[in-house]
């Protein structure tokens, strides 16, 4: 005998349009102080990139031996490093550098970390099998090992084919692309990417896997929606959230990963200035060679730390945001 | 009856949030004596679970805050008591048991270790003494096979089982006062018969007094003594069991009754639910919290907050029309109450 | 729960071949002709086919794994070619893999009690000034890179005459190894101890918040017990449980700090060597310390996993 009071229960929840929704988020998020001044840093870090030979008083590989090791001055707003280089130029194209391997780091690792997570999580069986130990092999090497092997090993034979079919091609632009090192640095993208994805394929699995048994997502199946379109219509918007903001807790780490490759000599490759290389170049890369000239180590890291802190800012600032409960 | 184990005056309870204060509890006052079971009926957020979890003081403050208030119990203030002093009465004197067992019970530590800690602690016993204590209270439960259970997880047991843990838990000091939060809402129909009909046989056993919190005037109909109904954290009326069903005075609680089926209800008669929401307790209304959903309002309703009135004997009733009500209410029901319904 | 290990342990030979597998295969044909790479392209031919032939490396690629492998079990990881010629890698890494886990011993000693107490301390002062200033401390920390890190620590605080004239601090000595008490292993330990301390303060934090408005920690109340019963025995235990899966990231996260702060404080562990390895192109040693690194960490998850089981009650009984 049900006894039961049926008034009492809560009323149905009221359904709410999901732009209302994203809306709300922002409100959220604008909120967060620490999170917006992030967000002002980060466009002004991607508007520096795209500006950056303009905005760039000099070159960034001109030399003036005249003034070497100079202070900040008129002239020099950063100063210059050892070779006379003005270091404000190299920190704006260091910029450049950090920016070109977020943008395409955070691309590749999402478009392959939605995608093969998707299939996983929707699909099961066999493809979940394959996709699932695949990941497992690629997490069994930690995250800076990996991209320093791949460095120390494919790169140079890859960066060394490249140039010979260049040469037998007589392909002059790709020539002067290995030659600039810019070859060098897209391995280790890539090697970032690879790892990237594997994390955030993970993620997408697991939510697909518990909204597969959601009833809305079984009521689509049940009328003969067909898979593509619950994939991308009913299961992608639900899971967007913690995407959204695993990428964005992620972006402050491969701004850290980049500066720590070059620094490592395994990244951009000088002249070409990263920041990290810059911060190698000045600190010596050995406590006993540290300089006297502190501007010239002491602006690299207060750049870098301020990026990497508004990347995480933003991070923290949607997490919240997304999941206000915390 | 006897002496006054409890007498709760004029109690607020207030939680600071983002979006302002909410006013869960707007001046309750209440008392309950020794061995009298008490129940407390609302609907989520009526501040049924609140008032009593402040008079537990388990508020978690802050956010929460006592504005004003008295809880007095054996003739002390538990609100002046130190956190220590207080300490000391909880699950000792007082007790409560909380609506969902499968969260209630520490996951990590075997039911042995949660019903013995407290007993080690306030009775003074040694691990030994505690066992045995803990043995005895599963069988008074009726949990078989207590010894060897002792040593089992909480996940290990169904939900019915864990909440008879907790009931032997709450009872394991023999406190006066047993609260009972919700214990068997989360359970099925025939484990809540169960539940219901364990706490019955031990009130007389144990002769302690209960404030048994539900949603559901079913569940404690064969249960209360005297029941209070809250609404918005104002207590709406208050009488005894057999008087509430008899002569239900407030148009919530004439609400409440419409929504119980009835066995001896022919199968023609709907239930008539309780239309609308309660009042947002951000920003209460000045006039009476249940305007909104009154088929008996009026223009005094909206301008005043009716106090509770004496309406009968030992029957109070904060409604300004309730003589409209107990004109009209059989029509609402369409029905006669005449007894209350069985569990 | 039990047809979860096995089916773990099962895999485990399965993945631990594939990561032999590519890390051979790369590691020996990655760069190209591996023998070309490591003696230049100046040597003498005569010489090319000669170490060619004493590393077995004119055999077919199934046959020189299998050889590899046979004798990477029996702990030889063949020889070093350029900075240490002649010495075997196994002897190599093994003299200096107890420098490199000592450090790590000493950074995870300091680092992680501390976290976990102030973990806690923030999450029952949540919203305090303390909290804000732990939290935002947590979000300095992860952002400030190694890479600086070190070079402003050792300004502010290694002895004067050690580095430069403008250095402030008149306190530390820095480079090399002295053992773990000795004054040099304070800089290098701070900074790799740094991201174990704001991973881990976070973490406490939030697993604490989410236990302490638990059910369970309400019923602990409940019942009286004194608060630091309901702190330790009922909050803390059930805190701490997630947190075991992030040892596994640790040991990732410090490994890849030692590979940067022993070369930068020239310290002889296995971060150094494998440096130095980098530079040189030493692939025996790379490929080594890549294997071995990759071991470890799957066994450790793998010991993780099943840690879990035992400290979580639920999963146990599943």
């Amino acid at each position: 005998m049900a006894v039961t009071a049926p008034a009492l229960t809560a009323p149905p929840e009221i359904e709410t349009e999901p732009r209302a929704a994203w809306r709300e988020t922002w409100r959220r998020f604008a909120r967060n102080r620490p999170a917006l001044s992030g967000l002002v840093v980060i466009i002004l870090l991607f508007l520096t990139a795209l500006f950056g030979p303009a905005l760039a008083p000099y070159g960034y590989a001109k030399t003036d031996l005249d003034s070497v090791n100079a202070p900040p001055s008129a002239k020099h707003w950063l100063g210059t490093d050892d070779l006379g280089r003005d270091m404000l130029t190299r920190m704006i194209y260091g910029a450049r550098s950090v920016a070109f391997v977020i943008v395409i780091v955070a691309t590749v690792s999402l478009t392959l970390g939605v995608t093969m997570g998707a299939l996983a999580g929707y699909f099961g069986g066999a493809t979940d099998t394959f996709i699932s130990r695949l990941i497992d092999v690629l997490f069994a090497f930690p995250e800076l090992l990996f991209i320093f092997f791949i460095a120390a090993t494919i790169k140079p034979a890859l960066v060394n084919n490249l140039k010979a079919f260049a040469q037998a091609n007589d392909l002059q632009w790709l020539v002067e692309f290995v030659r600039s090192g810019y070859a060098d640095y897209l391995v280790v993208m890539l090697a970032l990417s690879v790892l990237g994805w594997a994390g955030l394929a993970r993620l997408v699995r697991a939510q697909f896997l518990s909204l597969r048994e959601k009833e809305f997502v079984l009521s689509a199946q049940a009328v003969g929606v067909p898979g593509h379109k619950i994939i991308l219509r009913y299961l992608l918007p639900n899971a967007m959230a913690p995407i959204i903001v695993a990428i964005s807790m992620g972006l402050g780490g491969i701004a850290i990963a980049e500066g720590v490759l070059a620094y490592l000599g395994i990244g951009l490759q000088p002249p070409n200035p990263s920041w990290g290389n810059i911060l190698a170049d000045n600190v010596g890369r050995h406590w006993r060679d540290w300089p006297d000239m502190l501007w010239l180590v002491f602006i690299p890291v207060i750049i870098i730390t301020t990026v990497v802190l508004a990347f995480n800012f933003v991070g923290d600032g949607l997490n919240e945001a997304l999941n206000p409960e915390l | 009856m006897s002496n006054v184990l409890l007498d709760v005056r004029n109690l607020r309870t207030e939680f600071v949030t983002q979006d302002g204060v909410v006013h869960a509890v707007n001046g309750v006052t209440f008392q309950v004596d020794e061995g009298e079971t008490l129940g407390l009926v609302g609907e989520s957020g009526s501040g049924k679970s609140v008032s009593m979890l402040t008079v537990m003081r388990l508020i978690p403050m802050p956010p929460g805050r006592i504005p004003s208030g008295e809880v007095v119990f054996q003739g002390q203030d538990l609100l002046k008591l130190s956190n220590e002093e207080m300490r000391q009465v909880r699950g000792n004197k007082v007790a409560m048991v909380f609506q969902d067992p499968m969260t209630s019970l520490n996951p990590v530590l075997t039911i042995g270790t949660q019903i013995t800690e407290a007993l080690e602690l306030h009775m003074g016993m040694n691990k030994d003494q505690a066992r045995k204590r803990a043995v005895e209270l599963l069988k008074m439960v009726n949990i078989p096979e207590a010894e060897r259970r002792l040593d089992d997880y909480p996940h290990q047991f169904s939900g019915g089982m864990r909440q008879r843990v907790m009931i032997a838990m709450g009872l394991s000091c023999s406190p006066q006062l047993l609260i009972a939060d919700e214990p068997t809402t989360a359970l099925d129909v025939t484990i809540q018969a169960q539940i219901t009909d364990i706490v019955k046989r031990l009130k007389h056993e144990l002769g302690m007094a209960i404030i048994w919190i539900t949603h559901d005037l079913g569940v404690i109909a064969g249960l209360a003594d005297r029941i209070n109904v809250m609404y918005s954290g104002y207590i709406v009326e208050t009488a005894h069991t057999k008087e509430l069903f008899a002569n239900p005075l407030h148009p919530y609680t004439v609400g409440l009754l419409g929504s119980i089926p009835r066995l001896d209800q022919g199968k023609k008669e709907k239930l008539t639910p309780i239309e609308g929401l309660p009042p947002d307790l951000v920003n209460l209304p000045t006039g009476c919290p249940f305007y909104d959903r009154c088929t008996f309002r009026t223009q005094k309703c909206l301008e005043e907050n009716p106090p509770l009135m004496s309406v009968g004997v030992k029957h109070w009733s904060a409604c300004w029309n309730y003589e409209a009500v107990r004109e009209k209410r059989d029509e609402i029901l369409r029905r006669t109450v005449a007894q209350p319904v069985a569990a | 729960m039990l047809a979860y290990i096995v089916r773990r342990l099962l895999w485990l030979p399965v993945l631990l071949i594939l990561i032999s597998l590519i890390t051979f295969a790369l590691g020996i044909y990655g760069p190209g002709d591996p023998v070309q790479v490591m003696m230049g392209l100046h040597a003498r031919p005569d010489i090319i086919a000669q170490v060619r032939k004493e590393y077995g490396l004119d055999q077919p690629f199934p046959v020189q794994y299998w050889n590899y492998m046979t004798n990477a079990l029996r702990g030889n990881f063949g020889y070093s070619l350029v900075k240490y010629q002649g010495q075997r890698v196994s002897d190599l890494i093994a003299k200096r893999l107890p420098v490199t886990l000592q450090l790590n011993l000493v950074s995870v000693c300091w680092s992680l009690p501390l976290a976990i107490a102030l973990g806690i301390f923030a999450a029952l002062k949540r919203k305090s000034w303390l909290d804000v200033f732990l939290r935002g401390m947590v979000i300095l920390a992860v952002s400030i890179p190694v890479i600086g890190l070190q070079p402003v620590l050792t300004f502010l605080f290694s002895r004067k005459h050690e580095i430069g004239p403008m250095t402030l601090g008149p306190f530390l000595p820095v480079g090399g190894w002295g053992g773990i008490f000795s004054p040099q292993v304070i800089l290098p330990a701070f900074i790799l101890g740094l991201g174990v301390l704001a991973v881990f303060t976070r973490q406490t934090r939030a697993a604490m918040i989410d236990v302490l408005n638990a059910d369970y920690v309400r019923t602990a109340r409940a019942k009286g017990l004194k608060e630091w019963m309901v702190l330790v025995r009922h909050a803390l235990r059930n805190a701490l449980i997630p947190l075991v899966t992030l040892i596994g990231f640790v040991l990732a996260g410090m490994f890849a700090g030692s590979f940067i702060i022993e070369s930068f404080y020239g310290i002889p562990g296995v971060g150094q060597l494998a440096y130095d390895a980098l530079i040189s192109k030493e692939y025996y040693i790379i490929m080594a310390f890549t294997l071995m690194i990759a071991v470890v960490y799957v066994l450790m998850n793998l010991l993780i996993d099943i840690l879990y089981v035992f400290v979580d009650p639920r999963i146990r009984y599943k």
